[in-house]
C-alpha cells in the first residue's frame, strides 16, 4: 500500500486526465498509454472563453486541436450567412490536417462555451515521425481513415455538396465519438 | 487591447533595454536557459512517465549533483595534477619555446635551406613574444576581480535553470492564454521553432564538445603529448565556438607538442590529428549530434558569429548561430502567414464547395 501511495504522490494527476482524453480520441486509436504520454509531451494548452475564435476560414493551419474540456462548433461561411457543419465536445479534435498539409484552414472555429484545448504543432508530429517511427505510423493510418471516411462521405449520392465532415476520425468507426460530437446538415 | 504589433514592438524594447542596462544579467539568463534546455529532453521524459515536473526535475538534479561529485572525485586529481605541473612549468615556458622554434627552424632550414631567409631573428621574436605574456598578465587582476562574479553564475545559473524547468510548462500556458487567439497558431509555431533549434543546437554542441574532447585527449596520450587530459578539456570546451573552437584546441596542443619535443614531424602529427578529428566533426559526429541543426547560408554563419563576438565575446559566439536560425525561421513562418492570407483559395472566398472534401 504505500508503494501505491508513494506512486500517487510523484504522479501527476493533470496529466494522467489529460492522458485519459487523448486515449479516447479515434486520432490516437491503437496508441499505448506509454506512447500516448510521448505525444502528450508535445501538446500545448490554452484556454478559450466562450464565444472567442479559435481559427477562422482562410487563416494559415499549423495545429492540431484536442479539446479537453468544453466545446466548440465549426461553421463555414456562405454568401449569406454561415453553415453549422459540426459540434465537438471534450475528446473531439480538429485541424488535423495542418499535421499534412500547409493549405488555408476551409472553415472557422468557435469556442460554444469556456474550453480547454490542446494545441500540436505539426513540426513537433514531424519530429516524433522521425523518432518514434511506430507512433507515427500508427496516427498517421488513423489520420488516413478519416480521410477515406471524408472522400466516401463526399461521394456519397445521399450527401451531395454538403457532404464535408470536421474532425472526428473514423467517425463510423467509433459510434461513442460519433453520437457524442458529431453532428452535421 | 492594444494591437500584437505595437505589444511586439513593446516586447523589443523591453527585452533591448535589458540587455543595454544589464549585459550581465542577461548573459546570466542565456548561461540559464542553455543549462535548461540541455536538460529539459529528460525531464520530458520522465513527463511522459507521468511523473510530476517537479519531482522529475529535483531528481535530476540531484542525480547531476551526484555525477558532478563523482567526476570530481575520479578526473578532478588527475586534472589538478596537470594543471600544477603546467603551472610549474610556466616561468620557464618563455625559453622553451625559444629553444622549441630555433629548433623547428634549424630543421626546416636544413631541409628546405631557401625557407631559412623568411624566419625573424631571436631578438625580433623574443620581443614579440615578452609583449604578448605582459599583455595577458596585465589581464590577470582583471580576471580575477571577475572571479566574484564567476562564483556567482556558478551559484545563480543552476538556481535559475531549475526554475526554467520546473515552471516552463506553468509558463508558455500563461503566456498562450494571454494571447488573442487570432496569433495562438504562429505563435505556437514559433515557440516550437525556437525550441527545437535552441535546443538541437546546444544538445548537439555539448555532445559534440565532449566527443571531440574525449577522442582529442585520447589521440594526444597516444602520441605521448604532455597534458592530454587537459589539452582534452581545452579541445572540448573550445570546439563549442563554431570554426575558431577547433583553431584554438589544436593550436594549444601544437604548442605543448612544440615545447615538448622541439620536433616538426610530432607538431605535424599533431595537426594530422586535429585535422582528422574535425574531419570525423564534420562527417559523423555533427550530423548525428546536431542533425540538420541550422542551415544558415555560411557567409551569414561566420558573420553572425563575428558580430556574436563583439557583442557578448565567446558566448555571443556559440549563441549567435542558434540566434541567426531562430529569426530566419521566425521571418519564414511571419511570411508564410502573410503568402497563405493573400492566397486564399477563390472556391473558399466566395463560398463554394471547397475543392478538397474536408474543411479544416
Amino acid at each position: 500500500m504505500a508503494k501505491w501511495r508513494w506512486l500517487e504522490q510523484v504522479t501527476d494527476q493533470e496529466q494522467v486526465v489529460r492522458l485519459n482524453i487523448l486515449e479516447k480520441v479515434p486520432l490516437f486509436a491503437g496508441l499505448s498509454r506509454r506512447q500516448l504520454g510521448k505525444l502528450l509531451v508535445k501538446f500545448f494548452e490554452k484556454e478559450y472563453g466562450s464565444g472567442e475564435t479559435i481559427f477562422n476560414e482562410g487563416e494559415p493551419g499549423k495545429a492540431l486541436f484536442v479539446i479537453l474540456a468544453g466545446s466548440v462548433s465549426i461553421c463555414r461561411a456562405l454568401n449569406e450567412g454561415e453553415e453549422l457543419l459540426a459540434k465537438l465536445s471534450a475528446g473531439g479534435y480538429f485541424g488535423e490536417l495542418a499535421l499534412i498539409d500547409d493549405q488555408p484552414r476551409f472553415a472557422s472555429v468557435r469556442a460554444t462555451e469556456a474550453s480547454r484545448l490542446l494545441i500540436l504543432y505539426r513540426s513537433d508530429f514531424e519530429d516524433l515521425m522521425e523518432g518514434q517511427r511506430a507512433l507515427a505510423i500508427q496516427v498517421m493510418g488513423n489520420l488516413l481513415k478519416t480521410l477515406a471516411g471524408y472522400v466516401r462521405r463526399a461521394q456519397s449520392p445521399r450527401n451531395g455538396r454538403n457532404s464535408t465532415i470536421v474532425g472526428q476520425a473514423a467517425a463510423s468507426d467509433n459510434p461513442e465519438m460519433n453520437s457524442k460530437s458529431v453532428s452535421r446538415d | 487591447m492594444p494591437p500584437p504589433s505595437i505589444i511586439w514592438a513593446l516586447a523589443i524594447a523591453v527585452v533591448a533595454l535589458l540587455v543595454y542596462v544589464s549585459q550581465d544579467f542577461v548573459l546570466l539568463l542565456l548561461l540559464s536557459a542553455t543549462v535548461a534546455y540541455l536538460i529539459n529532453p529528460i525531464v520530458k521524459v520522465a513527463e511522459s512517465a507521468m511523473i510530476k515536473r517537479k519531482v522529475a526535475v529535483a531528481t535530476i538534479y540531484l542525480g547531476i549533483g551526484a555525477a558532478l561529485l563523482a567526476t570530481a572525485y575520479f578526473v578532478f586529481p588527475h586534472l589538478r595534477a596537470e594543471v600544477n605541473a603546467l603551472s610549474g612549468n610556466l616561468p620557464f615556458f618563455s625559453q622553451r619555446f625559444d629553444e622549441a622554434v630555433d629548433a623547428i627552424q634549424n630543421e626546416i632550414a636544413a631541409n628546405y635551406p631557401a625557407a631559412g631567409g623568411l624566419f625573424s631573428t631571436r631578438e625580433v621574436r623574443y620581443e614579440k613574444l615578452n609583449s604578448f605574456i605582459e599583455h595577458q598578465i596585465a589581464d590577470v587582476p582583471l580576471l580575477l576581480s571577475h572571479l566574484a562574479s564567476i562564483v556567482l553564475a556558478a551559484v545563480l545559473i543552476p538556481f535559475f535553470s531549475y526554475f526554467f524547468l520546473r515552471d516552463s510548462r506553468r509558463i508558455t500556458k500563461f503566456v498562450l492564454d494571454r494571447l488573442p487567439p487570432g496569433h495562438i497558431e504562429t505563435t505556437v509555431a514559433v515557440w516550437c521553432e525556437i525550441d527545437r533549434t535552441v535546443g538541437r543546437y546546444l544538445r548537439g554542441l555539448a555532445i559534440e564538445g565532449i566527443v571531440v574532447g574525449v577522442l582529442a585527449a585520447l589521440g594526444l596520450a597516444i602520441l605521448g603529448i604532455n597534458y592530454p587530459l587537459l589539452l582534452g578539456v581545452v579541445t572540448g570546451c573550445a570546439n563549442v565556438v563554431p570554426y575558431l573552437g577547433p583553431i584554438i584546441g589544436g593550436a594549444a596542443a601544437v604548442l605543448v607538442a612544440l615545447v615538448q619535443f622541439k620536433s616538426l614531424s610530432v607538431i605535424i602529427q599533431v595537426v594530422v590529428l586535429y585535422l582528422s578529428l574535425k574531419l570525423l566533426d564534420l562527417l559523423a559526429i555533427q550530423p548525428l549530434a546536431v542533425g540538420k541543426g541550422n542551415d544558415l547560408h555560411p557567409v551569414l554563419l561566420i558573420a553572425s558569429i563575428i558580430v556574436g563576438g563583439h557583442a557578448l565575446g565567446i558566448v555571443g559566439m556559440v549563441i549567435a548561430v542558434p540566434m541567426v536560425t531562430i529569426v530566419q525561421r521566425i521571418a519564414t513562418l511571419l511570411f508564410e502567414r502573410h503568402r497563405q492570407r493573400a492566397h486564399v483559395p477563390d472556391s473558399h472566398r466566395n463560398g463554394g464547395v471547397p475543392s478538397h472534401p474536408y474543411v479544416c
